[in-house]
């Protein structure tokens, strides 16, 4: 098992490598003009391009550059983002606590309820309750998260007056700038932060907020997650233990819970690392749409400012939540299912 | 003998996209109280049906039309018998492994992968054997050995105590939910693995105590079949249908487990149902024999009567169609095809491949009726007497 | 019944369990009238700008949408763009992103996949490393990645979701071909000494197509989606152009009205936003129908 881990390690290194190879091939793709161009805000400096691209040797062989770039983000400095107005490194520290956050609060709620509209969409099939989730997935899945959130924002926010956008609301943000030595940033999440330094309305505060985003998210999620574990569970309930169960007398409940979800569990589990890939996407909107300063929030940011050093920063780190995610899978896999053993 | 089972006129058809298949005609066999009944006929001829509706486990989109399905409990009580058409489910689910038990094909599938050996035929005991293994437990409780720490030792005596009078009450199920006190269960579950190691053991299945610890991908393909059968076993049937369980397996393999049963219906089993394809099988385990042909029972006699006297034309045919050593020449087939069971021919479904049919046989299907002692067929030659 | 052809029995039954079923007959429908509307869109919607037909007309600059009347129909958006024209032809512009995107990665990844999958070895070795990396990047990021480096603009967010979606039809048709390529069939046909694109051509892919054939019809789906985000955040088509994320992106200082009547401007999100609902959503439904048609474990009931 040890060799096992340490061998997708290793993988995981190899993956950064062609991650980053990759990114810095798409920043390649400028000429070493355009490059500096990025960085110019005056017409002046239009005219000291020639020597910013001396300078900084933007116009060197592409390893060269590469290694220079790779130097650099090994020693942690990763540039600078023009959009926080401080360097990589500090901003993604910022922004990364906010989008935890938010799937902190998401993930449980996508997992219990996906397993659980999909087992009974599954055992029940073809029935009105099939058809009302099957509903409820398809225009899930068809509604762009952005949108959603939008509408939700319109509606709740517009009309209704509850739940602002952004992270916490101003008094709050207003206190905390009259007060630090009254709060100390610990995690960085409003709502853990608020209780440990027991305040625990600004945790209330911070779930307020959270409502919405939270909602449009994990609408969207359960509904992926709750198509594969249908047909999982139909999968299953078709499979000859299954009549073995019956034979041995057993009632619904345990067929249906002891034997058939536990196996269909298993390819939720498979197409868990792609259910995240969405998700992130997903997190993107929905940072953007309620102003939450979150890593998604950033990157649309950077996108929309053409700022490279982020996206190549986020892109990275993307590439090291991916291998460590689908490492974690792998092995939960395994614990599952006895036939797998890894070696 | 005294009669176990007793299906009277069962007819079981299926919905499907082509139509309706009309799968089991008016079957009505009888099995006897320590007797082991072969059921041959050829793939899809409706065996497999025959014994699921006796179970009522028949898939969709069949469904079970109309007749009986008569169990007799009380071998010397001939008028308690159960019709288990007419029983609710939860009847069948306390049914189901403890009186009648059935073994499949295909060992491979029956067993469920992520799950333990031993889990698998604990839990076979645990949903017949409750009480049984709780009043046990409470009399070892009670015994002056016990070595339990006095308090924990009453309070495990009274909730023992409940499972034995009353397992269904709110207070154990409360229990059952809460994850420190599920702890309860503990005794009971160890109880019933002691059992399966017991009765894995008894198959004839070396090392039970480390098997059952194993899963299902670590054993070969006549393991997995005596666990099946150990997890039929488990809570003593009075029957046990075997749906061509042997067919599956090499005939080495085939021969132990054969062996195996016929040890087994001395000891633990009474009666055995044994649904198959291959004649060598029947004519060497069985007492009685009903021989099937598209949905129907075509003849129904005793083991050697059958197979020296054949009475229905199907029969005869497929006894010629064994190859025999003293035989020569060609081999002797049956010539048509399996009729489709949505539109059945009329009559007698047999009439087209019949080499003696006449023309009643086109009009009217032949009732099964007794022609010898015990030895009963539906064809209306015999009827008529012209054999 | 049993004297048809088996491959147009098996036709006729597909179409039987996809005409059952009620959502695809209104993804069908869905997808009807959108085509429609997309081949129609030059008489539904007369272009005021010959040379460029996608550019919405605008009367004046005002910020403040206006809202539904008989001059416009579902109303302008901030700028004073016609909601009306701009949903007609953001139809053109949906099926365009799908068709080319779908088409093109579909093709690479088909192409890739089934060589890789069938001769295995090396190269599929090298390509299945190459995918493990653009595995590690959701979609969405690696798009907006290119597209930064491109430059903005609806063709090169096009190009950049197409070079970033074909390593789900690799995966699809590789995982497929692996399954198929030690079937007996396979063998047969190796023996006989058929050539090895024509197995390839003729008997695997025939059978390995309907995932992905699932997948295309879903893709074509959140393609659109993607790409409507994407414009929502500026990186996609200019400000002015019929695209629908486009036209919810004019809409985001306008979500909120005024105080007395919040939902004012609520045309400026819901008909736009509508559209890309009921594109998705017909094709949705349209990949959901053929899955359940082509699953073999749910046929035969």
């Amino acid at each position: 098992m040890l060799t096992y881990i340490i061998r997708r390690l290793l993988l995981l290194l190899f993956v950064l490598f062609g991650v980053s190879i990759l990114i810095f091939g798409i920043l390649m793709t400028f000429s070493p003009e355009r490059r500096a161009a990025a960085y110019v805000t005056t017409p002046q400096q239009a005219k000291d391009i020639p020597r910013l691209i001396q300078q900084f040797g933007l116009d060197d062989p592409f390893y060269i550059q590469y290694f220079r770039w790779i130097k650099e983000v090994s020693r942690g400095n990763m540039g600078w983002s023009l959009v926080a107005a401080r360097p990589v490194r500090e901003a993604f520290w910022r922004y990364l606590p906010v989008t935890l956050e938010m799937n902190l609060f998401a993930a449980p709620i996508v997992i219990v309820f996906g397993i659980w509209l999909g087992t009974i969409s599954g055992i029940h099939r073809d029935t009105y309750i099939d058809h009302v989730t099957r509903i409820f997935a398809i225009v899930g899945w068809s509604l762009p998260t952005f949108l959603f959130a939008l509408v939700l924002l319109m509606v709740f926010y517009g009309y209704f007056h509850l739940f602002t956008p952004g992270v916490i609301s101003d008094q709050v943000t207003m206190f905390i700038l009259d007060n630090p030595e009254k709060f100390t940033r610990f995690t960085g999440m409003y709502t853990i932060d608020g209780i440990l330094n027991g305040r625990l309305d600004i945790t209330l505060d911070a779930l307020g907020h959270l409502v919405l985003p939270v909602l449009t998210y994990v609408i969207v999620v359960v509904a992926l997650n709750m198509r594969v574990m249908r047909s999982g569970i139909i999968e299953e309930l078709s499979k000859d233990y299954i009549i073995t169960a019956r034979a041995k007398g057993a009632d619904k409940r345990t067929i249906h819970i002891k034997h058939a979800r536990r196996n269909a569990l298993l390819p939720v589990v498979t197409v868990a690392g792609q259910l995240l890939a969405m998700s992130m996407e997903g997190s993107i909107a929905v940072e953007v749409v309620f102003t939450r300063q979150g890593i998604g929030w950033w990157l649309a940011e950077s996108a929309t400012q053409l700022d490279m050093p982020v996206l190549m920063c986020i892109c990275l780190f993307m590439g090291v939540v991916f291998v460590v995610t689908n490492l974690t899978l792998d092995i939960l896999y395994a614990y599952i299912d006895p036939r797998i053993r890894l070696t | 003998m005294a009669t176990l089972l007793e299906t009277v006129d069962l007819v079981t058809d299926f919905y499907t996209y082509e139509g309706v298949v009309k799968a089991l005609n008016k079957i009505s066999l009888v099995v006897d109280h320590g007797a082991t009944f072969g059921l041959v006929g050829e793939s899809g001829c409706g065996k497999s049906v025959t014994a699921r509706s006796i179970m009522r486990i028949v898939q969709e989109p069949g469904r079970i039309e109309r007749g009986k399905v008569i169990v007799y409990l009380d071998e010397k009580n001939r008028q308690a018998g159960v019709d288990l058409l007419q029983q609710s489910e939860a009847y069948m689910q306390a049914f189901r492994g403890d009186c009648i038990s059935m073994i499949f094909q295909e060992p491979n599938a029956a067993l469920n992968p992520i799950m333990s050996i031993g889990d698998q035929v604990c839990e076979s005991f645990l949903f017949h054997q409750k009480r049984e293994m709780c009043a046990k437990i409470l009399e070892d409780l009670c015994a002056p050995e016990c070595r339990t720490f006095y308090p924990l030792r009453k309070l495990q005596r009274a909730i023992y105590r409940m499972a034995v009078h009353a397992p269904d009450t709110l207070v154990l199920k409360i229990l059952d939910r809460i994850p420190l006190m599920k702890l309860w269960q503990k005794r009971f579950k160890k109880e019933a693995k002691r059992r399966s190691i017991e009765i894995v053991g008894k198959l004839g299945i070396p090392n039970p105590r480390q098997i059952v610890e194993q899963y299902p991908h670590n054993l070969s393909g006549g393991m997995k079949q005596r666990i099946v059968i150990a997890m039929a076993l488990a809570c003593s049937p009075m029957l046990l249908i075997a749906d061509e369980a042997t067919s599956n397996l090499d005939v080495t393999i085939q021969a132990q487990i054969l062996e195996l049963l016929r040890q087994l219906r001395k000891e633990v089993i009474s009666s055995i149902l044994l649904i198959t394809h291959d004649l060598g099988v029947v004519a060497e385990t069985c007492d009685r024999v009903g021989v099937m042909y598209a949905g129907n029972l075509c003849e129904v006699a005793d083991v050697k009567d059958l197979f020296s006297k054949p009475l229905h034309p199907y029969t005869k045919a497929l006894l010629d169609a064994v190859p025999k050593f003293s035989m020569e020449g060609t081999l002797k087939s049956i010539e048509g095809n399996v009729p489709n069971l949505v539109t059945p021919p009329p009559g007698c479904r047999f009439h087209p491949r019949c080499p003696h049919a006449m023309g009643i046989c086109r009009m009217e299907p032949p009732i099964l009726t007794e022609v010898r002692n015990n030895h009963l067929t539906a064809c209306h030659l015999i009827k008529s007497g012209k054999t | 019944m049993s004297h048809q052809h088996p491959r147009l029995r098996e036709f006729k039954f597909t179409l039987y369990r996809i005409v059952r079923n009620p959502s695809a007959i209104i993804g069908f429908t869905l997808l009807l009238f959108f085509s429609g509307v997309a081949l129609f869109a030059p008489q539904i919607a007369p272009p005021k700008y010959a040379y460029n037909p996608y550019m919405m007309p605008h009367k004046g600059y005002s910020p403040t949408p206006k809202p539904p009347s008989d001059s416009n129909i579902f109303g302008t958006t901030s700028g004073q763009y016609d909601i009306f024209y701009g949903a007609v032809w953001g139809t053109r512009t949906a099926f365009k992103i799908g068709l080319f995107v779908v088409g093109i990665s579909g093709l690479v990844g088909v192409t890739l996949g089934a060589v890789s999958g069938y001769y295995g070895g090396i190269i599929d070795e090298i390509l299945m490393r190459i995918t493990d990396i653009m595995w590690s990047i959701p979609t969405l990021v690696l798009a907006m990645a290119i597209v930064v480096a491109f430059g903005r603009g609806l063709d090169k967010v096009m190009i950049a979701l197409a070079m970033v979606q074909w390593r789900w039809y690799v995966r699809v048709i590789r995982s497929e071909i692996l399954t198929l390529r030690d079937e007996d069939f396979v063998q047969a046909a190796k023996i006989m000494g058929v050539s090895d694109p024509k197995i390839i051509l003729r008997h695997i892919l025939p059978n390995a197509i309907y995932p992905v054939l699932i997948m295309a019809s879903m893709d074509m789906g959140s393609m659109v989606i993607t790409a409507a985000f994407m414009s929502f955040i500026g990186l996609g088509s200019p400000r002015g152009f019929s695209d629908w994320g486009q036209m919810v992106a004019l809409a985001r200082n306008y979500i909120v009205g005024p105080p007395d009547d919040p939902l004012r401007f609520w045309y400026t999100i819901v008909i736009p936003g509508g559209c890309i609902v009921l594109f998705v959503l017909a094709w949705n439904l349209i990949g959901d129908a053929l899955r359940d048609a082509f699953d073999p474990k749910l046929r035969r009931r």
